[in-house]
């Protein structure tokens, strides 16, 4: 029995080693850790891996996320163990608090290596701030711009004709339609990218937000937002006792018209929605006079990548104008570029002059103005503060 | 193993030292890894001495109190209605011939993951769901969703339905398992001859004997209903959520101090399930006082409860088919939207049909639904393989072995799968397919070994010593003897053990890096962010493999007992 003991163990773990297949990082094969909900966006992709092999015989694999702050922990759980090479993680879809949180605590290259990026030339900083200051954070080319989002939103024009344009005739139309309006519920990014919204329109020195929350009075800053929340959630879709939890299942319920106003974080979306049948095609979207919250996303390469030189190879095409036009083309994704008009050549500017456009997305001039992330420290403190007031019951 | 002498005293300790590797080490590991931060130790975030700040931020968190409200109204609710309805079910189907759907009907939605039946009720019975799309607007008066909520309502009772749906299936499976040991049609033979009722006769003698069996599925379940994830994200209130959800929040903070408050709350989250489990044994011991001071006086009462004693079967009978009814509805919902075209609101069905959102999967669906059967296969196969090594075993662990096996499923799954990476990665398997496969053996053992074990020890031993007197040898006892007859229990283990392994999420990705995706992981990749119709594809992908799999068991154990009877 003995015998037979170590006989069957050693079979199961002979067996086991046979089917451990996947093998440790080697250097061409870069584990791309971005967020996978989206089937458009998987698809484009899964396209750049097809490119990347071509090119330079990178074999991308896209790690499908959820919640991007999932890969952040994995990256800290390795230097917790002492894995300094050989991350699982090569590049990763970052930006604002979770750039913050991986540069704070070194979990990032040290060097800047984004600004020698061959394709970095073809972007401007003084055109597009963002792609230098991510959410108020000096990048220092520790992350590669990739694309662009501005929160828009949407309606269905046979419900409601004219949507309410601002914070204050947003207020008064939540109020005369009660429950008809919602946001996801915080700590979503669109949710809380709303209420940083709200705050910016409420807010009259705009210089204000942009330096960190502890060296303003931020409880005085903050007190509109809280009053103008204060008096609209009673009249929030379910009396404000319940959110949808991401934008998706937002647009779900303008699309079964529980709700008349949804917003999203891409232009394209609304569009994108109206050719899959959840929304009405009398669905058009539209921004706020004085503007919406713009930002940049980017891509960034952890501490410990044991494939860093074909992860920049990534970072690189990504940023091409061939990637970047077909990125920014509604029917593949519909993500606005991050490149220069002004630095392409003709032949780059053809391939984004020649995109279509859907019928419920806005022209470039129609998204204007886009306005500046607040400073990170702001986001917990409006976390937070709606968390108390309206996230934990009254 | 009480047929032939000792002979090999040192196998004993290989095994428990294997066991305790195996299981006990990554839950304790775990365990650390969710205390020490709890207690302001944590050095890569710089916590370096222990303090208290962890606790106090978790103790100030707004809402907390209503969260801890609402885990133990959910929790503790779901297990008293879901165990009341599996001791009680069997007694008003017991001798009818409607007994045998007890077995046939649950098992297939005891292979469907929480999460699936979660989206399916969701489905069915949000104010836009396929329910009102089929009264509407005919008896409704609405051409737009009602503002009401129902699903998920603001008092966790969705969740409670939810959970009762998959737990009943669960612990009614336990008690057939335990009935199969006692000899119940005797039992209630007398218990009916002496002038008791089918449902007194039942309480008085048949669950005193089912509950010694029933405790740890029991506290199983409610430990499960106490720190439920995924089902509570679709079904229970947000504002605010349970405080498992929150703790997963805490976790996926991108501000990584708040792994500090997390851990506190993991460790809060195991102090709730503590008391939890301590207040049900308080429970047993007053419900056998009372049951002992009846049973003395010998009340038999047939007049006084007459009303009663025909109200309460049919009670009974309602709480058991309403939930199943609900989650097999909920994924006819899910399966139909999985094809929709387009389906607006009030229309009853889909104004036009897809494969699109199916066929958008094939890509990589190929080599996930292959990933995700060799990890249902082979964990559950090796969890057999060592609960029949275990219980064939002549110096078996004892019984504290026993109940370590039980640690995976009696922690709270958050608070030490953190710890468990980081064990993985410093032992450098993280991301392998061994690893994976370990950290699902940590779930589907206990499983397996509940189903197993007790058709094991109720097997007749007298059997094993008729073979030994004909001549037959240890392992011919085993393997030509003891397995065959045993075949059944066997391969329910083992699809019961498949369908854990499938539904597991958060250890598959924290032992796999996220590397390696499972159906499950696509599932809910999916749902947090595509629409209803990836939702209904995924939840479709998710439900098909383990039904396959609890079919085609039942179809082989029929197949292979065709024509017999009695053996079970």
């Amino acid at each position: 029995m003995t015998i037979s003991n170590f006989r069957l163990a050693g079979a199961i773990i002979a067996m086991l080693w046979l089917f451990t297949g996947t093998a440790h990082a080697e250097k061409s094969v870069v584990h791309f850790n971005a967020w996978g909900g989206s089937p458009a966006i998987n698809a484009y992709i899964q396209w750049v891996a097809e490119e990347v092999k071509s090119r330079h015989g990178i074999t991308l694999r896209h790690v499908k996320l959820t919640d991007t702050a999932s890969a952040v922990s994995r990256i800290l759980a390795e230097k917790t163990a002492g894995r300094d090479t050989d991350g699982s993680v090569d590049l990763i879809w970052v930006n604002g608090e979770n750039f913050a949180s991986l540069k704070r605590n070194g979990l990032l290259q040290q060097q800047g290596w984004a600004f020698d990026l061959e394709n970095f030339q073809l972007t401007d900083a003084d055109e597009l701030p963002g792609i230098v200051t991510d959410f108020a954070t000096p990048t220092d080319g520790l992350e590669s711009p990739w694309g662009r989002a501005q929160l828009v939103f949407g309606h269905d024009t046979a419900d409601l004709a004219s949507p309410p344009r601002s914070a204050a005739a947003l207020r008064e139309w939540i109020l005369a339609h009660p429950g008809r309006f919602t946001f996801p519920q915080p700590p979503d990014f669109v949710g809380t990218t709303f209420l940083k919204q709200i705050l910016v329109e409420l807010t009259a020195d705009q210089a204000v937000l942009q330096q960190p929350a502890d060296t303003a009075d931020h409880e005085a800053v903050l007190e509109p937002l809280w009053d103008w929340l204060a008096a609209t959630t009673p009249s929030l879709w379910r009396g404000g006792r319940h959110y949808p939890a991401n934008y998706t299942e937002m647009v779900q319920l303008l699309g079964d018209r529980e709700i008349s106003i949804a917003m999203a974080f891409n232009p394209a979306e609304f569009s994108n929605n109206i050719s899959s049948g959840v929304l009405a095609d009398t669905t058009r979207s539209y921004i706020h006079e004085n503007g919406t919250i713009s930002n940049v996303h980017f891509v960034a390469i952890p501490f410990n990548s044991g494939a860093a030189d074909a992860a920049r190879k990534v970072a690189n095409f990504l940023l091409s104008p061939e990637a970047q036009a077909r990125k920014a083309n509604p029917e593949i994704w519909g993500d606005p570029t991050v490149l220069s008009m002004a630095r392409l050549g003709a032949d780059g500017r053809a391939l984004f002059s020649s995109l279509p456009r859907g019928i419920a997305t806005l022209s470039p001039a129609e998204l204007d103005p886009g306005l500046p992330e607040p400073h990170p420290s702001w986001i917990p403190l409006i976390e937070r503060g709606w968390l108390e007031r309206h996230g934990s019951g009254s | 193993m009480a047929v032939a002498a000792d002979q090999h005293r040192t196998a004993g300790p290989i095994l428990k030292l294997a066991l305790a590797t195996i299981i006990g080490l990554p839950v304790l590991a775990g365990l650390a890894g969710a205390v020490l931060p709890a207690m302001g130790y944590f050095p890569p975030l710089g916590g370096k001495a222990i303090s208290l700040d962890a606790v106090r931020a978790v103790l100030t968190e707004p809402g907390l109190a209503r969260s801890i409200n609402l885990t133990v109204f959910t929790g503790g609710v779901a297990a008293v209605i879901s165990t009341l309805l599996a001791l009680l079910l069997p007694a008003v189907l017991f001798g009818t011939s409607r007994f045998g759907w007890l077995r046939r009907y649950l098992a297939p939605v005891l292979s469907l993951p929480h999460v699936t039946v979660a989206v399916g009720m969701l489905f069915l019975l949000q104010p836009s769901g396929w329910l009102m799309r089929l009264i509407s607007p005919v008896l409704t008066g609405l051409d737009r969703p009602p503002t009401f909520a129902i699903v998920p309502d603001d008092h966790g009772l969705a969740l409670v339905l939810g959970l009762v749906a998959k737990e009943v299936p669960f612990l009614v499976l336990m008690v057939l398992a335990a009935l199969g040991q006692i000899d119940t049609t005797r039992l209630m033979l007398v218990a009916r001859s002496l002038g008791y009722g089918r449902l007194r006769g039942w309480v008085m003698v048949i669950i005193p004997q089912l509950w010694p069996r029933l405790r740890l599925p029991v506290m199983i379940v409610l430990v499960f209903s106490l720190s439920v994830v995924d089902m509570a994200l679709v079904l229970a209130p947000s504002t605010p959520a349970p405080l498992a959800v929150r703790t997963l929040d805490w976790y996926q903070d991108p501000d990584l101090n708040r792994r500090f408050a997390a851990s506190a709350a993991a460790v809060l989250q195991l102090l709730i399930c503590l008391a939890g489990i301590g207040v049900m044994l308080l429970i047993e011991y007053l419900a056998r006082c009372w049951g002992c001071a009846v049973a003395r006086r010998g009340h038999r009462n047939p007049h006084l409860r007459r009303g009663l004693a025909t109200l309460l079967p049919v009670v009974i009978t309602l709480g058991g088919v309403v939930p199943l009814a609900i989650a097999v509805l909920g994924m006819a919902a899910a399966l139909l939207w999985s094809v929709a075209a387009v389906w607006r609101f009030p229309d009853s069905l889909p104004s036009g049909l897809t494969m699109r959102y199916w066929m958008g999967l094939t890509g990589d669906l190929g080599i996930i639904t292959l990933q995700s059967m060799f990890l249902g296969m082979v964990s559950s196969a090796l969890a057999v393989v060592l609960a029949v090594i275990w219980l064939e075993h002549r110096r078996p662990p004892g019984a504290g072995f026993e109940k370590m096996i039980f640690l995976p499923l009696l922690v709270p799954q958050i608070g030490f799968l953190f710890g468990l990476q980081v064990v993985l990665l410093w032992l450098g398997v993280d991301g392998l397919i061994m690893a994976i496969i370990w950290a699902h053996l940590l779930f589907v053992f206990p499983y397996v070994w509940l189903s197993l074990a007790p058709a094991w020890r109720a097997f007749p031993e007298n059997m094993l010593i008729l073979a030994a007197s004909l001549g037959q040898s240890r392992w011919q006892r085993l393997f030509q003897v003891r397995l065959p007859m045993l075949l059944t229990p066997l391969l329910t283990s083992f699809a019961v053990g498949f369908s854990v392994s499938s539904a597991l999420y958060l250890p598959t990705i924290f032992a796999g890096n996220a590397r390696v995706t499972t159906l499950t992981v696509e599932a809910v990749t999916l749902a947090t962010g595509a629409g209803r119709q990836a939702l209904g594809v995924a939840t479709g992908m998710q439900m098909v493999l383990p039904l396959i799999v609890f079919i085609s068991v039942a179809a082989i154990s029929r197949w292979r007992f065709r024509g017999l009877s009695g053996i079970s």
